[in-house]
């Protein structure tokens, strides 16, 4: 056993090797940050860094930041909950209206309240949208951790006499408390490089200064320099989250899951529920939905069927591309990190998280500029399916490491002393273990990229245009009525890939537990 | 089961990335009959009149539509080796910025033989297409007194009334034509004057109309075809004005959108031809009409419900001097406006 073990470890060199290779492509945005910003003299920076304008940005973005994931670790916790522990018919489909938003871009979302609200701006403004946005990516995690408990630990506190709100606070917070800080990791990057809403809301962001300096400067190294700003921001935040993470696995390393729920059956807290979800829903779904079907009949303009038919194939050609090649590098990521604790797959994990909480338009501006140096490949399509996968790498390989430590040595070695070798096992054991969460990634991927904006403007091929840059230019001249069959088919193809998102892990679930339960065998 | 489904997606993915790896090599081909243009005029007013070019003419355009600054700063990153044939600014500084770099080629004299000299750079680098007026755009239910001068911007009475674009080229060639005439202390002190009086700060000029149209402001410097723009945009009228400053005024400075073809382009001959149509007679009558720009060719009707060019007793600016963009966007970053 010892040797099967050493033998994982001496070819993970290769991994490491192509792990180095993935993230060196990933770190190209930033290596050109640092460039652009040394260009101005230091001075300058100085004057640029200290300035009030630039203080008073960091601290809109910090308030949006802090309020947005508060919010988020409070109503997502709340109703994801709710819809686990209350005893309602069908409580496991109320999910599905609650991930629906993530198919509706940032942009969408403010456009279509501003239409209800033209007043709408502001940091409170700000903070209504981007939870709008962020609350769905909060459920989902929360959701499947929900799905992961030790239902033992409830039974023993039950039979201590503990009342449901201290079992809550007391035994399952506890353990959800990883998916919560996992869920705030994805809401608070997520609002730090939100370009769209925020700047239709007229609230300077970060990367709201990025953008207007980017756009409006002849001279780009300010830019690189807020820019840097940002990535300083995230790396603080992630290693907030990392710290929040290990603490929680090391407390819960002896976790059992058993299969009895505990089951809320009193009529308030369904009510409650039912309000909650009906709330969120309504303004969240019903809202944008309602008032683009109103701007779509309302259209005079007779719609060109031959553009919005190549915006929605470009869309979903090159978000699949790029989703494909997110998949491609995270492979070797994912089983670095996956592999565990060495200080390599750990850097390995940040890394990745920090190009993740760049901006669109940085990775754009970079690759716009190395672009015009590498010939054919500069404006072409395939360049924009690479800015995605750098984007979105960290979904993907989130997804990936996940999924490969469902796997555990143990089975594989199970099967390796059945006499079945590397590739064998890869295709019979690790593979369908692995595969519905690895497409899961894929799926998230492949949604965001077809959301993403402002990487899109700077790098799409000339005269290609997506359903995104089309709401957005059409948008851009107040032509909304215009912008709204974009919109609305935007939102119907990233429907399906959200729609396969919420649904119940079941097989996922069964595999992993009968994974634990082989785990326990052998460690008894 | 799940296993096919798995591999089928695989599968497609895996042929929708072969697709876009051949799609790519095609995009740069170049051919006889294909311009590229890069387009700080928005798509929806400068788009019908490519289109009739392309019709007539059988070249195809392949037409990169994004801000003007933002556009200059790629063809200086992109020097000799920009796909763009023609750049087209929605303002002077742009294209001043992109001349001072020595990547426009001089025009010949055959080329926008009508417009007035005014509006042509000296070194005939670039050429004045339409022209527009800085105005003031203010909502008449809310507000009653109209500044006389740039510098009534200050008063209490627009206190947190104003709007500006400073991300915008038009706002920034303003402000450039500032620094040029009054000098760099003065310009500096003017706009720290706006930022104390709570200048509200917007990403371009049509959100500055739809605010005031809206009543979360009661003013805005924009360019004068913006009340219309929205008013087209949202279908309906709107509670937006043009109002000019007293004569003379900075504030009512007039700028042009223009052309210049890059050093690095091989298609002088289908470019001219180009500028040529979208500086004819027939031509100029339509941005008159349908997009409510200003004609540059002299005698011209204005636009409708506008005094014309030399009417509106606009300052004297030498639209050659406005390449300095880069020095007043440093301004605008420093006084904390970028």
């Amino acid at each position: 056993m010892r040797e099967t073990l050493q033998r994982e470890n001496s070819t993970s060199r290769p991994l490491i090797g192509l792990s180095s290779i993935v993230l060196a492509l990933t770190f190209i945005p930033l290596i050109y940050l640092v460039i652009r910003a040394a260009e101005k003299p230091g001075e300058q920076i100085i004057e640029l860094l200290f300035r009030q304008r630039t203080l008073e940005i960091i601290a809109t973005t910090a308030i949006i930041l802090i309020a947005v994931v508060l919010i988020n670790v409070l109503i997502g916790t709340l109703i994801a909950t709710g819809i686990h522990f209350v005893r309602l018919p069908y409580a496991h489909l109320l999910i599905i209206p609650m991930i629906l938003p993530l198919a509706i871009p940032s942009y969408v979302f403010t456009y279509t309240w501003l239409a209800l609200i033209p007043r709408l701006s502001g940091i409170l403004g700000a903070i209504f949208i981007l939870v709008l946005t962020t609350l769905p990516y909060m459920m989902l995690s929360v959701v499947i951790a929900l799905r992961r408990l030790d239902t033992g630990l409830i039974e023993v506190a039950r039979t201590l006499g503990l009342s449901k709100v201290s079992i809550l606070l007391r035994v399952i917070v506890p353990q959800i408390r990883g998916a919560i800080s996992a869920g705030s990791l994805l809401s608070g990057l997520y609002v730090l490089s939100d370009f769209g809403a925020v700047s239709l809301l007229n609230v300077t962001t970060l990367t709201v200064s990025i953008q207007n300096l980017f756009k409006s400067t002849y001279d780009r190294s300010g830019a690189a320099i807020m820019a840097l700003i940002l990535v300083l921001a995230s790396t603080v935040f992630i290693t907030l989250e990392s710290g929040l993470k290990r603490k929680q696995e090391s407390e819960s390393a002896t976790r059992r899951s058993g299969t009895k729920h505990l089951r809320i059956n009193n009529s308030s807290a369904k009510i409650t529920l039912l309000v909650l979800v009906g709330l969120y829903t309504a303004i969240a779904v019903f809202v944008p939905v309602s008032v683009l079907l109103s701007r779509f009949f309302s259209n005079a303009v007779p719609i060109n069927w031959g553009e919005l038919l190549s915006a929605a194939i470009s869309t979903v050609t090159i978000a699949a591309s790029g989703a494909a090649l997110a998949l491609l590098f995270s492979l070797p990521l994912g089983a670095l990190i996956a592999q565990g604790n060495n200080r390599f797959s750990i850097f390995a994990e940040r890394a990745v998280l920090i190009s993740h909480a760049l901006p669109g338009v940085v990775v754009g501006l970079a690759l716009v500029s190395l672009g015009s140096k590498l010939g054919p490949l500069y404006q072409s399509t395939a360049l924009l399916a690479f800015a995605y996968a750098i984007l979105f790498l960290a979904k993907a390989v989130a997804a990936m490491s996940n999924s490969l430590q469902l796997v555990s040595p143990a089975v594989k070695e199970a099967a390796a002393t059945l006499g079945k070798d590397r590739a064998a096992i890869a295709r019979t054991v690790t593979f369908p273990i692995a595969f519905p969460s690895i497409a899961l990634g894929t799926l998230l991927v492949f949604l965001t990229a077809m959301k993403e904006l402002p990487a899109t403007l700077m790098l799409r091929p000339i005269g290609m245009e997506t359903l995104a840059t089309q709401v957005w230019s059409y948008a851009a001249v107040s032509k909304f009525n215009e912008a709204a069959p974009y919109a609305l088919l935007l939102i119907l193809i990233a429907a399906v890939p959200t729609f396969l998102l919420s649904l119940p892990r079941e097989a996922l679930d069964r595999t992993k537990s009968s994974v634990r339960d082989l785990q326990l065998g052998e460690s008894r | 089961m799940a296993k096919k489904v798995g591999l089928s997606l695989l599968l497609a993915l895996a042929t929708a990335l072969t697709l876009v790896g051949c799609s790519s090599p095609s995009d740069q081909e170049s051919s006889s009959t294909e311009l590229t243009i890069y387009s700080g005029r928005s798509e929806e007013f400068i788009a019908p009149f490519l289109a009739q070019w392309e019709q007539e003419s059988g070249v195809k355009l392949n037409i990169r539509y994004a801000d003007s600054a933002e556009l200059a700063a790629q063809i200086r990153e992109e020097g000799s080796n920009s796909p763009a044939d023609i750049f087209l600014a929605q303002d002077a500084g742009s294209l001043g910025a992109v001349a001072r770099e020595g990547l426009f080629t001089a025009l010949p004299t055959s080329v926008g033989v009508k417009i007035a000299s005014t509006y042509i750079a000296g070194d005939r680098s670039w050429i004045g297409i339409t022209g527009r007026a800085r105005v003031f755009a203010y909502n008449p239910e809310l507000l009653t007194t109209l500044p006389q001068s740039i510098t009534d911007l200050s008063k209490p009475v627009y206190t947190s009334q104003l709007g500006i674009a400073p991300t915008n080229a038009s706002f920034q060639a303003f402000v450039t034509a500032m620094m040029n005439s009054k000098g760099e202390e003065f310009t500096q002190r003017w706009l720290e004057s706006l930022v104390k009086n709570d200048v509200q700060i917007f990403p371009k000029n049509s959100a500055i109309v739809e605010a005031i149209d809206s009543g979360i402001i009661s003013i805005g410097l924009v360019n004068h075809y913006y009340v219309w723009e929205v008013s087209q945009g949202l279908g309906r009228e709107i509670k937006a004005k043009n109002g000019f400053f007293a004569s003379g005024d900075l504030g009512n400075m007039i700028n042009v959108s223009g052309a210049g073809i890059l050093k690095s382009s091989s298609k002088y001959a289908a470019a001219e031809n180009l500028i040529n149509f979208l500086t004819s007679q027939e031509i100029q009558a339509k941005f008159v009409t349908q997009t409510l720009e200003y004609s540059l060719i002299a005698n011209e009707k204005s636009p409708a419900n506008l005094p014309t060019l030399s009417a509106i007793g606009a300052p004297t600016v030498d639209l050659d001097s406005l390449n300095n963009i880069q020095k007043t966007q440093e301004l605008l970053i420093k006084v904390g406006l970028l």
